[in-house]
């Protein structure tokens, strides 16, 4: 009777872990010594592919391009930060073409890979490249700008003149969205204060989730009613936090970063009236048919940022307000606006 | 020693089992483990011989990979010896990670603060910083426990947390690197790096050796006999006239100088520096080491092995077959479950299983 209660037990623990699981099968990569046969791999630094923002986008990115070349693309994460170079190897021992480390964390390791297999291409999302190496390409952003058109539009919303930012680790992209989200919302509203909080220095700083409620509450409770989430996993769970408030998406809002995350955190809906994007996905792809057809260049590629569409709050969000952002937006594009923002 | 008398009984094959119990369990546990992971990694729609196949010959498949997980099981097997010998007196102490990373942390700054040392007395100073660092920080649970009762187990726990915090303000402002947005030392100098002997590390020759030296410590001599006595037995212990307080601190400053010397090998064999990423968990497998291996210090070696293997084939798995790598956690912690819950030996060796020992005797006092 036990026993047969064991396998029971067994059997249901085996079920549910069934149903959570993904199980997402992994291309055939045996031809990728083949010339013919364009193969990419990407690793994240101990992120996610999954997690609907950073490593997500530039995973589809990478995707994208594996399909319009009829190629191979295949990701490992990473668990333990001292596993960089092995996961690395483990692609260019099957003879990859482009290899796409995702995140700041793994810029030494590119940069040691790449020198040891100058034949593989890399593509570095978010990492300087300080000294230009022919087979490295940093895919950088002009964050700043994202966070002036997103900051912008908080200076023109806000009831209060309180914005807040929750952000991951204090690292250049992060300061960038955050300095360039202070400037614009100066720029359009000069009484507005920014109290901005980053994550302390820990290795969970972009995947606390708690952290990041915790401190949205207080910047809530200190009476900002916009507030610039912005930190991967650390930023969701601000966003996360806004949308419980009950005045959210009346007289309290919240602006999601990376992608746009209304597709990415549906539970952010009540209150997130857009996000501040880098546009990973499209540059991982532009680089990788660059890689492709070898018109690709060492050193660093400045990608595009834009903000997102307000979705359900476009009927909330004035017209005169929306056409100062979509200028100002127009204005950053073309170089007629600057930010003005420094690190 | 009834039960052996009963199992004389028994069949001769039976009996020896029976006897040896200990390690029928655990070796039974992982095989049990690794039959419910198959049944798991069948369910996501992938062969389980392919995918243990897959782990095995990444682990140990090359020289890379042998290199690879020989530099992975180092630092478990310290940590593993770390929670045994602390168990062989009864205490549990699941404060390794933070010993340990303490020991990775000031290996580290002798490693980049002292100059023109010659290689091998640099290396020394390196490990014997990170011994003395791993031994005092247990050491102080220890007197906690000895002279105001406070229980190990708590103690530990918080000594993790305040290690971390304290390690982090270290890495962010005395001795942050200058001109790095990441909290980290600066590399240790070339001398205090601990060589690799083609595929086999250094440190891992070095744990080997401490292992031994450790199981002949507890099994051959007075030291190791007090140990054992005030584990099995804390009472009859002192009417022996064994002092317990010492023995309390002394094998509490043991045990942490093994863990902090897993993070003296691990800084100057791996990373050449310290980032609190690094070190991650080490010290919580070593409390899964050491239950494996019953405490036995020499079984440490295997468990230990068991657990980086495991750990260097599974990114491979993922590559391979897009399954998590987490996948090889949850087999090591049904092993565990296996093994602490003393289920598998009461299912197999009925009214001849042995009362579990070690482990359980560390909550009582």
């Amino acid at each position: 009777m036990r026993r047969i209660r064991i396998a029971a037990g067994i059997s249901i623990l085996a079920l549910v872990l069934a149903a959570c699981s993904t199980g997402a099968d992994q291309a055939d990569d045996s031809n990728c010594a083949d010339a013919e046969v364009f193969c990419i791999g990407l690793i994240t630094d101990t992120g996610k592919v999954d997690d609907k923002s950073f490593n997500q986008s530039a995973w589809e990115g990478a995707l994208a391009a594996a399909e319009e070349l009829g190629g191979v693309a295949k990701y490992v994460e990473t668990v333990d930060s001292k596993d960089y170079a092995n996961n690395i190897a483990q692609f260019t021992d099957k003879s990859y073409d482009a290899i796409v480390t995702v995140g700041f964390l793994m810029a030494e390791a590119t940069v040691a890979a790449a020198q040891q297999y100058p034949d593989v291409h890399f593509i570095a999302v978010d990492q300087f490249q300080g000294e230009t190496l022919p087979n490295v390409t940093g895919l950088m952003f002009p964050e700043d700008q994202a966070g002036y058109a997103a900051g912008y539009l908080a200076g023109l919303m806000t009831k209060t003149n309180k914005l807040g930012q929750v952000l991951g680790l204090e690292i250049a992209p992060v300061q960038l969205f955050a300095k360039g989200f202070e400037a614009g919302a100066k720029a359009s509203n000069s009484a507005v204060d920014v109290t901005t909080v980053y994550h302390p220095p820990a290795d969970n700083a972009f995947a606390n989730p708690v952290w990041g409620g915790q401190e949205a509450r207080k910047q809530l409770d200190q009476g900002a009613d916009i507030i610039f989430a912005a930190g991967g996993g650390t930023g969701n769970g601000g966003l996360i936090e806004i949308a419980k408030d009950p005045a959210a998406g009346e007289s309290v809002f919240c602006i999601g970063v990376d992608m746009d995350q209304w597709n990415t955190v549906p539970e952010a809906h009540p209150c997130l009236i857009t996000s501040a994007m880098k546009l990973i996905t499209p540059g991982t792809t532009q680089l990788l048919l660059q890689v492709a057809d070898g018109s690709i260049a060492g050193g660093n590629f400045y990608g595009q940022t834009g903000i997102a569409p307000y979705h359900d709050f476009e009927d909330v969000i004035p017209d005169d307000v929306k056409d100062a952002v979509a200028d100002v937006v127009a204005g950053l594009k073309d170089g007629s606006i600057q930010t003005g923002v420094t690190l | 020693m009834i039960q052996g008398e009963e199992a004389k009984k028994l069949h001769p094959t039976l009996s020896y089992l029976v006897q040896k119990q200990s390690l029928v369990v655990p070796l039974i546990a992982v095989l049990v483990a690794f039959l419910i992971g198959s049944v798991l990694i069948a369910l996501q729609g992938v062969n389980p011989v392919g995918a243990y196949q897959t782990i095995f010959n990444a682990a140990l498949g090359s020289e890379r990979g042998l290199l690879r997980t020989l530099e992975k099981t180092t630092p478990l097997i310290l940590a593993g010896l770390a929670v045994a010998v602390a168990l062989r007196v009864g205490l549990f102490n699941i404060g390794a990670q933070g010993q340990l990373i303490m020991g990775a942390f000031f290996a580290t700054w002798a490693g980049f603060t002292f100059t023109n040392l010659p290689a091998l007395l640099h290396v020394f100073v390196g490990l014997l910083a990170g011994v003395i660092a791993g031994g005092l920080w247990a050491a102080i649970a220890g007197v906690l426990k000895a002279y105001r009762g406070v229980h190990e187990v708590i103690s530990t726990i918080m000594l993790n947390s305040i290690a971390i915090a304290l390690l982090d303000y270290l890495v962010n402002h005395p001795f942050k690197e200058p001109g790095q947005a990441l909290p980290r030392t600066v590399p240790i100098f070339e001398t205090a790096q601990l060589p690799k002997l083609g595929f086999v590390p250094v440190g891992f020759l070095l744990a080997l050796l401490v292992a031994m030296f450790i199981s002949w410590v507890i099994n051959r001599t007075t030291a190791g006999f007090q140990f054992n006595t005030v584990g099995a037995n804390k009472f009859a212990a002192a009417y022996a006239g064994i002092k317990i307080k010492y023995i309390v601190v002394a094998s509490m400053l043991l045990s942490g100088g093994l863990a902090g010397l897993g993070g003296a090998v691990e800084s100057l064999g791996i990373t050449y520096r310290f980032e609190p990423a690094f070190n991650k968990g080490l010290g919580f497998d070593g409390i899964t080491i050491a239950l494996l291996a019953r405490a036995n210090p020499l079984a440490t070696i295997p468990a230990a092995f068991l657990v980086g293997v495991l750990r260097s084939g599974a990114p491979s798995l993922q590559f391979d077959y897009g399954i998590e790598p987490e996948i090889v956690d949850l087999l090591l912690a049904i092993t565990l479950l296996l093994v602490a819950a003393p289920i598998l030996g009461k299912l197999i060796f009925r009214k001849y299983a042995k009362k579990s020992e070690t482990i359980s005797s560390g909550w009582g006092s």
